[in-house]
């Protein structure tokens, strides 16, 4: 299935993709160098997260909740999303910039709506994976007990699967929102760069400050961005965190409910009490409106449908059934169709003579697997060490952790710039910007999912070996790493991920009107897709690489995982 | 006639291209003003067949007849109380009440009405806007029943209603039930309530039906004619649950 889906996919981006890039003349980027127009960038960039995060809730929900209300459904949309969240993002960037520029014939629309769905599709996966998992994990009481009272669909929705949503909804979209800053930066980055169009925002203006060779304001900037992304925390995401728990099944036991002060305050602030009483009394004249006017035709119908009952009882759940088969069937055909014809197209254009470039691309695999395999095992060796004086010591957690959690918020494309303006031009200098690139990528997963674990490392456990006066090195190899062993496995498959997707812009840099590269797989699908424009080459390095990265996966981290899984996992 | 008619019904699961026979060929009456409890030891489908009297499973053969007629999906003249409470969490004590009767487009006004004397019936007065986390076991099954009352069904089925709640909350909780059943305002006709606990079975129900272990059959339906209410430490109460202790195990 999964295969199938990645046919599929592959080939209707091909399909969009054949478009000759004859549309690329966006005309020269004028943007303002001024630390006053810092706001209205940061403004623009909000906005496109924003439009970004609103399609991708809105995808999540529906997809989820088809996902899991329709088994024949599931049998195709579950794979496509496993599908979908392990392509590298970033190498799609150049079709979505084709395809929408196309089809606003060049506008400033169509970029900016290749960049809300770059932003989209960094989002949305995770979102949805959350909205699938709330709901299948309902308890099952409580879907009986909505059946008891035989709840309609619309009161099933708001008061069932609605708030069953909330927790994971609120906490993926945290994750979420962070990854968007990443993307929408790399997305802003790019335009500017290999792609030349000017998308105005906090990423275009970092590295065109930094190309006019006015650092100052690049860090002014990067200040602005880190100050943005700490404020939406604290003025929205924290808050809403606490106001999630009231949808969780039940707290769990031990440690007190986390709260938000800014949550209160919000309470209790005047003006939000207004304001919420304001909109609950326009939303229910609204509905009071609404079904005064759809009062007759909804009991016309309700009439209707008893009559119906009555008559020829379970037809129309029949006809129902049957018409979702129907649809089913076709959905299905369709698709098939296309994986045909995309498969064909695919296969024709693989199957010319391949061009000699082709021929270094297993090289470039290598090349770029180990500057990921060098800031894997960088970020490995101060993560580690961190996560275990975390666990050992109260006062390190309480120093440390605003410390790292200020730094992780600056998107690791946003040092990008930065990076670019040191070591630019100097030899090896981009070998090392891409592996500080990968590395800013990678270490935060890292650290961030063994720091978790080594808190929360069982008090009984810690007690038993200080009981037995097992300390120092036997205590790190017999108590902690083996605790921190699967959030180890899951931080290292989530850090490779964000490292490959840092790669493509980590490789190929136009800089000052220079391109520099450092080769790679990268740099070798940038080319192809920036200056020679050969399909054949963006395809077979796009395709090479999501078979390296799947590889990867199933032969590498899914054992280890299974591993954990079973051997090391505390189980209370 | 029998409020509630039972014919013949099995239940078979399939799985794995296995069929497990849960329950086989259950026949049995509930009459009006009846309180039923269904005995057996785990595993003897007695649940399940409590969730197929509500409408929310149907049996693989045989009958299920209420008022005579066929029980096809969700019955409005029947409510649940849940083992495990199923209160929505995320809705205040009267939000869980109101919803059932909000399902059946009662507008709030009557709504509320409703909600607030059954939560006063269940001794919640003053808990109406508490979210269920903040109750205890107790109070949150009193939520439960209140909800299912509210909807004002003929019969009420309990599925294990207080084998999550201590032993000293789950007697005083027992002891209100069987004093709001007999109460002559409220619209509950008959209870069935499932059980594992036999000597609970005895001080409420005036009939006991026992099964048997997998596949569940019938085995005896025994009459519980003890005046009420009934002392636990009665001769005749003693008799009885060793009668039909004697007859499950």
């Amino acid at each position: 299935m999964r295969v199938v889906w990645f046919l599929l996919l592959a080939g209707a981006l091909y399909l969009i993709y054949r478009r000759p890039p004859a549309i690329f003349h966006g005309g020269p980027p004028s943007l303002l160098v001024d630390a006053r127009a810092i706001p209205y960038y940061a403004s623009l960039s909000l906005a496109r997260m924003a439009a970004a995060y609103v399609l991708a809730l809105v995808f999540s929900i529906a997809y989820g909740y088809v996902a899991w209300a329709n088994p024949l459904a599931r049998r195709f949309l579950l794979p496509l999303l496993d599908v979908l969240q392990s392509v590298p993002v970033l190498g799609f960037f150049p079709a979505a910039v084709f395809f929408f520029v196309g089809l606003f014939h060049g506008g400033r629309l169509g970029l900016e709506l290749a960049a809300v769905f770059l932003i989209f599709t960094s989002q949305a996966w995770n979102i949805t994976f959350g909205v699938y998992e709330s709901l299948t994990t309902i308890p099952r009481d409580l879907e009986e007990a909505a059946m008891a009272f035989s709840l309609g669909p619309g009161l099933r929705f708001s008061r069932l699967l609605l708030p069953a949503m909330v927790p994971k909804l609120v906490y993926n979209s945290m994750l979420s929102w962070a990854g968007g800053w990443y993307f929408l930066i790399a997305c802003e980055i790019i335009a500017l760069g290999p792609v030349n169009f000017t998308l105005p925002g906090l990423g275009s203006y970092l590295i065109n400050t930094a190309q006019d060779g006015r650092l100052d304001l690049t860090m002014l900037g990067l200040g602005a961005l880190v100050l943005l992304i700490i404020a939406l925390d604290l003025l929205l995401w924290r808050p809403l965190g606490v106001w999630a728990n009231r949808f969780k099944y039940e707290l769990t036991a031990g440690g007190p409910a986390p709260t938000s002060r800014l949550l209160t305050m919000w309470r209790k602030w005047p003006v939000a009490r207004w304001t919420t009483l304001a909109g609950v009394a326009v939303w229910s004249a609204g509905r009071r409106v609404a079904r005064a006017a759809l009062g007759p035709p909804r009991r016309g119908l309700g009439a209707a449908r008893a009559v119906i009952d009555r008559r020829w009882p379970g037809l129309p759940g029949r006809l129902g059934s049957a018409a979702t088969r129907i649809v089913g069937w076709l959905i299905v055909a369709g698709l098939g169709y296309l994986v045909v014809r995309s498969v064909i197209a695919l296969g024709e254009l693989l199957l010319r003579p391949w061009p000699i470039e082709a021929r270094a691309i297993p090289a470039g695999l290598g090349a770029s697997f180990l500057r990921l395999a060098l800031a894997y095992l960088i970020s490995l060796a101060w993560t580690v060490p961190v996560a275990y004086l975390i666990a050992t010591n109260e006062r390190a957690y309480q120093v440390a952790m605003p410390v790292f959690e200020v730094l992780a918020s600056v998107p690791a494309t946003a040092l990008f710039p930065v990076i670019v303006f040191i070591i630019a031009g100097r030899s090896g200098g981009m070998n090392v910007a891409a592996v500080l690139l990968a590395l800013t990528g990678m270490q935060w997963y890292l650290l961030f999912n063994l720091v978790a674990v080594a808190q929360s490392l069982p008090a009984d456990l810690k007690e038993a070996a200080a009981a037995y006066g097992v300390k120092g090195r036997l205590y790190m190899f017999r108590v902690v790493l083996p605790a921190l062993f699967p959030s180890l496995v899951t931080g290292s498959i989530t850090a490779w991920g964000g490292g490959w997707n840092a790669l493509i812009i980590a490789e190929y840099v136009v800089y000052k009107g220079h391109t520099f590269t450092a080769f790679g797989i990268g740099s070798l699908l940038d080319r192809a897709t920036y200056s020679s424009g050969n399909l054949q080459m963006i395809w077979l390095s796009l395709i090479s690489m999501v078979l390296v990265i799947v590889t990867l996966n199933r032969v590498f981290w899914r054992p280890l995982y299974d591993l954990a899984a079973k051997r090391f996992k505390i189980e209370y | 006639m029998a409020l509630l008619e039972l014919h013949d019904v099995c239940k078979v699961y399939s799985e794995e291209g296995r069929s497990i026979t849960v329950l086989d060929r259950v026949s049995f009456d509930v009459e009006t003003e009846r309180f039923v409890c269904l005995v057996g030891p785990s595993g003897c489908g007695k649940s399940t067949l409590l969730r197929m009297i509500a409408g929310l499973d149907q049996p693989t053969s045989g009958q299920i007849l209420y008022d005579g007629r066929p029980v096809v999906g969700v019955n409005p003249h029947i409510a649940v109380v849940f083992q495990s409470f199923a209160l929505f969490p995320w809705l205040t004590v009267s939000q869980n009440v109101e919803l059932g009767l909000e399902s059946r487009g009662v507008d709030p006004k009557t709504r509320k009405g409703l909600a607030d004397k059954y939560i006063d019936q269940v001794g919640l007065d003053g808990f109406e806007e508490a979210y269920p986390r903040e109750l205890s076991g107790g109070m949150k099954q009193r939520v439960g029943i209140a909800r299912a009352l509210a909807v004002e069904p003929r019969l009420l089925c309990m599925d294990e209603p207080f084998s999550a709640l201590d032993a000293l909350t789950a007697q005083n909780l027992r002891e209100e039930v069987l004093s709001l059943w007999e109460d002559q305002n409220l619209k509950v006709s008959s209870i069935v309530m499932v059980t594992h606990g036999i000597e609970e079975a005895v001080f409420m129900a005036d009939r006991i039906v026992a099964f048997s272990a997998r596949p569940g059959r019938v085995i005896s339906i025994v009459p519980v004619d003890l005046p009420r209410p009934r002392n636990r430490k009665d001769e005749a109460f003693l008799r009885l649950t060793d009668q039909v202790y004697s007859l499950i195990v």
